[in-house]
């Protein structure tokens, strides 16, 4: 089992595809290990990538100190780790919390890494995020961490997932609470009590950015990665359809093309990160397989941009009019009333 | 460096695979589960004499209560072995635990916040974190309808609950100690459990009496 001793903390990592090809290191989500990115030990490689994954202190199969570490020991333990693996300029994949180590990754190490991509994650937490973090915090603490997995469930899959995977469903719930040692989990989760915004930070990033983000995912929210990608120069923002949180667990084959065909733009130099946001294929095989997004991508009611703009600018104006309708004396005129649709029968 | 359970928790997986506990299977367990909790509830006791302003008497008293709820339930859910020797090997184990963590150090006089308290905090921990035996069974097998597999469950989540308190105090607990110290403190008594831990496993799915030494002198 291949392990990095890192100040007396056991990593456990795992390293696969060929030694010349550019590395892709894999962060966790909160209750991942690393054999959750099975599919990517072929995927990946298949599409020129090696692949670099591990648990962190407080997951799977490494140490899991009691007194916990925070997002910053996390960012420093993986330097660490690159350095002992010999990793100079990785492209750094972190998913959920493991997105905010990425970032905080690529914050304090710009000089080790050659793209950075944050998925379904944040840089700064919103008050619905933080809601969600205190029920799961509380489901594990005070129910359960079975519970805790029952409340992530709907959150990261897709309708469609759960209903065809029913079973397995309810084994990878037995499989988590059996492997997962709770009190690891608490600490991580604990990272995000005192988690303070990087926000401001995220401007310094200068690297080649992938922002991912899946259609309906409810727990980290569109803003909050187009935040990422306002802030980050370097940056694309692209939408995932059809799935949610932990999308990259349900449709590995096309979340692998997407990655695939970044870092092959990035080595090529044909990268262009300018902040323009794009919609990607269903089918992993499309071509082209992104689109650029001409809606107004942070709305869930599918308006165009103009008219989402346009309507958007109507309101705006109302509300302009009322401030400056006292000021003046006019009035604004009253919308007509919607017609009413007789009852039927 | 004390035993590692891995190599057991392993080879029970593998015999676990064939079928739930026997009736030997789950009076070792049961009497293992109960030393276990014996011991806590015996250290846990003297609490409800200290002050209840003392800010750990509010978060341990109702462990103690717990402790011995949890205890009955699994005796009452376990099928009994009438096999002599498997309460022979479980004695064994029991006078091994207690001489292992050297808990009869704990039941002197009052707690106070200092190394003492930490250390039994920390084993209090090391035993509802190392000691579980969920993940030996197989993932398909059913823990709701039989009353031993249930009552496993239950001690497990119970244990995940109580595990809160624990964890709390060793991180905020000033017991005038360096997190280095602490942190040395915690995994030593993390090693000393999975010893007795590792110990206990290797009865599991072996012929009774296998593991005493000198049974037959």
């Amino acid at each position: 089992m291949p392990v990095f001793d890192h100040e007396g903390h056991a990593i456990y990592y795992e390293l696969h595809g060929r030694e010349r090809d550019p590395v892709i290191t894999i962060v966790n989500g909160l209750s991942m290990r690393t054999g959750h990115w099975a599919p990517y030990f072929e995927l990946l490689p298949a599409r020129g990538c090696r692949v670099l994954t591990y648990d962190m202190v407080g997951q799977g199969a490494s140490s899991k100190p009691i007194l916990g570490a925070d997002f910053d020991d996390q960012a420093e333990m993986l330097a660490a780790l690159h350095v002992h693996l010999g990793i100079d300029f990785p492209y750094v994949l972190g998913i959920s919390f493991g997105g905010v180590v990425a970032l905080k990754y690529a914050i304090s190490h710009p000089e080790r890494i050659a793209g950075l991509i944050p998925v379904s994650t944040f840089s700064e937490l919103d008050p619905q995020l933080e809601g969600h973090a205190q029920n799961l915090y509380q489901g594990l603490a005070r129910v359960g961490f079975e519970f805790y997995l029952d409340l992530l469930m709907p959150l990261n899959f897709s309708n469609a997932y759960l209903a065809s995977n029913r079973e397995l469903t309810r084994i990878i719930k037995r499989v988590g609470a059996s492997t997962n040692e709770l009190y690891g989990i608490q600490n991580l989760m604990e990272s995000l009590a005192d988690f303070r915004s990087i926000t401001p930070e995220l401007a310094t990033i200068r690297c080649p950015t992938l922002i991912l983000h899946a259609e309906f995912d409810c727990l980290t929210p569109r803003h909050l990665h187009d935040i990422m990608r306002q802030h980050i120069s370097t940056s694309r923002l692209v939408l995932v359809p059809r799935v949610c949180h932990a999308f990259t667990l349900e449709i590995p084959e096309l979340t692998s093309r997407v990655l695939g065909d970044f870092v092959r733009s990035v080595e090529s130099g044909e990268w262009q990160g300018d902040q323009s946001v794009w919609i990607a294929a269903e089918d992993p095989g499309a071509e082209p397989l992104l689109t650029r997004c001409e809606q107004d991508h942070l709305r869930a009611i599918p308006l165009p941009r103009d008219t989402g703009n346009a309507a958007a600018a109507s309101v705006r104006a109302s509300r302009a009019g009322r401030g400056s309708k006292a000021a003046s004396g006019k009035t604004t005129p009253r919308r007509k009333a919607p017609r009413k649709v007789p009852p039927k029968g | 460096m004390s035993q590692s359970p891995e190599p057991a928790q392993r080879r029970v997986k593998r015999h676990f695979r064939n079928g739930p506990p026997d009736a030997e299977d789950q009076t070792r367990i049961a009497l293992f589960l109960q030393s276990v909790k014996g011991l806590n509830a015996s250290v846990l006791a003297k609490l409800e004499w200290q002050p209840m302003d003392w800010m750990p008497y509010r978060w341990l008293h109702s462990q103690y209560y717990r402790e011995m709820e949890l205890s009955t339930l699994v005796g009452r859910a376990t099928q009994w072995s009438t096999q002599p020797l498997i309460y022979m090997e479980a004695a064994q184990i029991s006078v091994d635990l207690w001489g292992r963590t050297q808990a009869a150090r704990y039941l002197p006089g009052f707690f106070e916040v200092d190394k003492r308290f930490y250390s039994y905090l920390a084993l209090s921990h090391a035993f509802m974190s190392v000691i579980r035996l969920l993940p030996v069974l197989p993932p398909s097998m059913d823990l709701e309808t039989d009353p031993f597999l249930s009552a496993l469950k239950a001690i497990e989540e119970e244990n995940g609950r109580q595990i809160q308190t624990q964890i709390r105090l060793l991180k905020e607990l000033d017991a005038g100690l360096s997190r280095q110290r602490r942190e040395g403190i915690v995994e030593d008594q993390r090693q000393c459990v999975e010893g007795c831990f590792a110990q206990f496993l290797e009865t599991l799915g072996q012929p009774p009496g296998a593991t005493l030494e000198g049974v037959d002198d």
